[in-house]
């Protein structure tokens, strides 16, 4: 995307922080430190770094040299915790092939918090109750299961050149949570575990992909990429989840075929190559302008937030209401 | 699985209380009392239910032969704490569901309030962020009406029901603009609300109202009825927002629309509007009785975690407030 290279932004999600007259500043997983009279400088024209004042302006109001101060925000930008923006929509487009990238890198961020939630520490450390380790598996197996909603809806809805792709993924995924169901049939009869109730939370992520699937095929896919990213780890975080398992089954014996399930469901996820599926879709999509780049963004984004709803909502809800499994109302039951 | 497990489930139990050795399990309309001992029985006999364990493990588990299982569950049946699977499948009047929902809602809006923030709140640990956040959701969900009320309306078959649900969004679809004018008293512009994005637990209650809206016009009613139950006279909910104005400082006039607004829906009647509806049901099955009775649970459920959705998010007071879209451009 081209902008004018006169009205410097601070990234909004930037965050400034000061230490011993250094500058700290955060976005994303990038940190950048500002020290001397550099962060001097930064200080001084922070509050003018709003995309709306020309560098000449801010040097005015700030008796500096516009070009020392153009030099600052140039190399602010090199590090992606500034911006320059255009005065009026360009109209400008991005590639199918760089919006992959750009996906990923926020997701990354953006997932930050779902890892580390402190479910997993207390699951990992055997302070998790029963009903958060069962209701756990439960939530995971509802989740799942889902793929009849939301990957259904995806595409019976999808655009001409995602519709091969959310076939694919659909016909592919739809038997994934009787993996799931296998395991919880070790400790519950299956009727019930057919009928049981999602907790609200777990309801909202599922209602939140079915929705996004009707509305849009790619901003859908970008937002369920985020959910498969926890699942297809090929950044090493394997060795990890293997040491999650290992600490679930010393502290809660009969979840035994429970983690065997999960394990199951990742493998078979991974056979299929669903990692690669974003990536196919990305490269088939016509280029995408920068509204279908934002609608994209923010269902991951917002993906990303329901799915620390989710863990919120296992955490929470289960110790707060320990009833597992979670069985619909009738007339008597009230 | 055993005939007892086939034919055997647990009421539910909306508060246990502890008190010298003693339980006490609130019913919705009763409370039972059992011993330490007892207790300990009775949550093993509700956790092997819907298990795959034999009778033989729960005999062992509550230290008491084969032969004397039967009776204990019998003794719990009669204290109302296990009821016995009705397979008649016998049907009843949408009146007739319009008294059992009646005679439940107490108990379920006190479970949807139960949630600290509130005790948080009146009691002066709370804040006016607290508040706002709130207010700024409430917001949203009232916006969001426009997402579900006239779907409601599109999957109704029958003309008195699509016509009761029409004339309550009528009445209700620019609601929205009294918390907006409570947000402006706080200090807000009207673009930086709008434009906002809701908490995923806001938009989720709309989602679900959504999804209730396309399975069956009742799921839907019974889960506008369950927050329509929440405003019913002034006494309801006028301590919370006097308080909170008084702990807080809020200004009188964040405060006065919301009154203006609550106060229509109580002129409007539209906690009437269930039985309304039922009015025109000449019949349900009990499945379909179930279906609705558990949307409406879920609904429940649903405010219970918005609350605690709303307290983790507006705490925390490096969040933004209010909530913005993502924008590549500057962010």
């Amino acid at each position: 995307m081209s902008n004018s290279m006169d009205f410097p932004l601070l990234k909004h999600s930037a965050t400034v922080s000061r230490q011993n007259g250094h500058v700290v500043i955060r976005h994303m997983r990038d940190e950048v430190t500002l020290e001397g009279a550099a962060a001097r400088l930064f200080s001084n024209v922070e509050p003018q770094l709003d995309g709306q004042t020309a560098i000449e302006r801010i040097a005015e109001k700030v008796s500096e040299k516009p070009a020392r101060l153009r030099a600052l925000v140039e190399q602010l930008e090199k590090t992606g915790v500034l911006a320059f923006l255009s005065t009026k929509d360009d109209g400008a487009t991005l590639s199918g092939m760089d919006f992959y990238q750009l996906h990923r890198q926020h997701c990354a961020h953006w997932l930050e918090p779902v890892y580390t939630h402190p479910l997993w520490e207390k699951i990992v450390t055997g302070k998790a109750s029963r009903a958060q380790v069962v209701g756990f598996a439960f939530e995971k197996y509802h989740y799942i299961e889902a793929a009849f909603e939301h990957m259904g809806i995806a595409a019976a809805n999808s655009t001409p050149e995602m519709m091969p792709h959310l076939a694919r993924h659909f016909i592919e995924e739809y038997t994934h949570g009787d993996i799931y169901r296998k395991g919880l049939r070790s400790l519950f009869q299956d009727d019930i575990i057919l009928h049981s109730q999602p907790l609200p939370s777990t309801r909202a992520l599922v209602n939140y992909l079915n929705e996004s699937a009707q509305r849009s095929s790619f901003a859908y896919y970008a937002g369920n990429e985020l959910l498969q990213m926890t699942e297809n780890t090929d950044d090493g975080a394997g060795g990890a989840v293997d040491e999650f398992y290992d600490a679930m089954r010393k502290h809660y014996p009969y979840t035994e075929k429970l983690i065997d399930s999960f394990i199951a469901h990742t493998k078979a996820d991974q056979k299929l190559g669903h990692a690669d599926a974003f990536l196919l879709m990305c490269k088939s999509v016509p280029p995408l302008t920068r509204h279908e780049v934002n609608d994209a963004l923010n269902v991951a984004k917002n993906m990303a937030e329901h799915l620390v709803l989710f863990m919120d909502g296992i955490d929470t809800f289960y110790a707060n209401f320990a009833t597992v499994p979670r069985r619909r109302c009738d007339p008597q039951s009230e | 699985m055993s005939l007892m497990q086939e034919r055997y489930r647990a009421k539910r139990v909306y508060e246990v209380t502890s008190s010298q050795g003693a339980a006490e399990l609130r019913l919705n309309d009763r409370v039972v009392e059992l011993g330490t001992q007892e207790f300990e029985w009775y949550q093993k006999v509700v956790s092997w239910l819907p298990s795959v364990r034999p009778v033989a493990d729960l005999s062992n588990d509550l230290g008491m032969t084969e032969a004397k299982v039967p009776k204990f569950i019998e003794a719990l049946e009669s204290s109302g704490l296990l009821y016995r699977v009705d397979t008649s499948g016998a049907t009843m009047t949408g009146l007739e569901f319009h008294g059992k929902f009646s005679s439940v809602l107490r108990s379920w809006l006190t479970e949807a309030f139960a949630h600290p923030f509130w005790e948080r709140m009146m009691s002066g640990k709370g804040s006016a962020r607290l508040f706002t956040g709130w207010l700024i959701e409430l917001y949203h969900y009232t916006k969001n009406a426009n997402r579900h009320m006239p779907l409601s309306c599109a999957y109704a078959h029958e003309k008195p029901i699509k016509q009761l649900r029409a004339k309550h969004y009528a009445e209700e679809w620019n609601h929205y603009h009294y918390f907006m004018k409570s947000l402006r008293a706080l200090g807000y512009t009207e673009p930086q609300i709008a434009e906002s994005v809701p908490l995923p637990m806001t938009l989720a209650l709309s989602n679900f109202m959504r999804q209730a809206a396309r399975s069956d016009v009742l799921a839907y009613s019974i889960c506008s009825a369950v927050l329509e139950g929440t405003t019913t006279d002034r006494k309801t909910y006028n301590p919370y927002y006097e308080k909170s104005a008084e702990l807080y400082g809020l200004p009188k006039e964040a405060i006065a629309p919301i009154y203006a607004h609550l106060d229509l829906d109580v002129q409007y009647q539209h906690s009437d509007l269930f039985h309304d509806i039922l009015q025109h049901v000449p019949e349900m099955s009990q499945e379909r009785a179930s279906i609705v009775l558990d949307a409406g649970h879920q609904l429940v459920e649903h405010i219970w975690l918005w609350t605690d959705n709303i307290e983790k998010y507006y705490q925390v007071e490096s969040n933004p407030m209010p909530r913005r879209q993502f924008d590549i451009l500057v962010d």
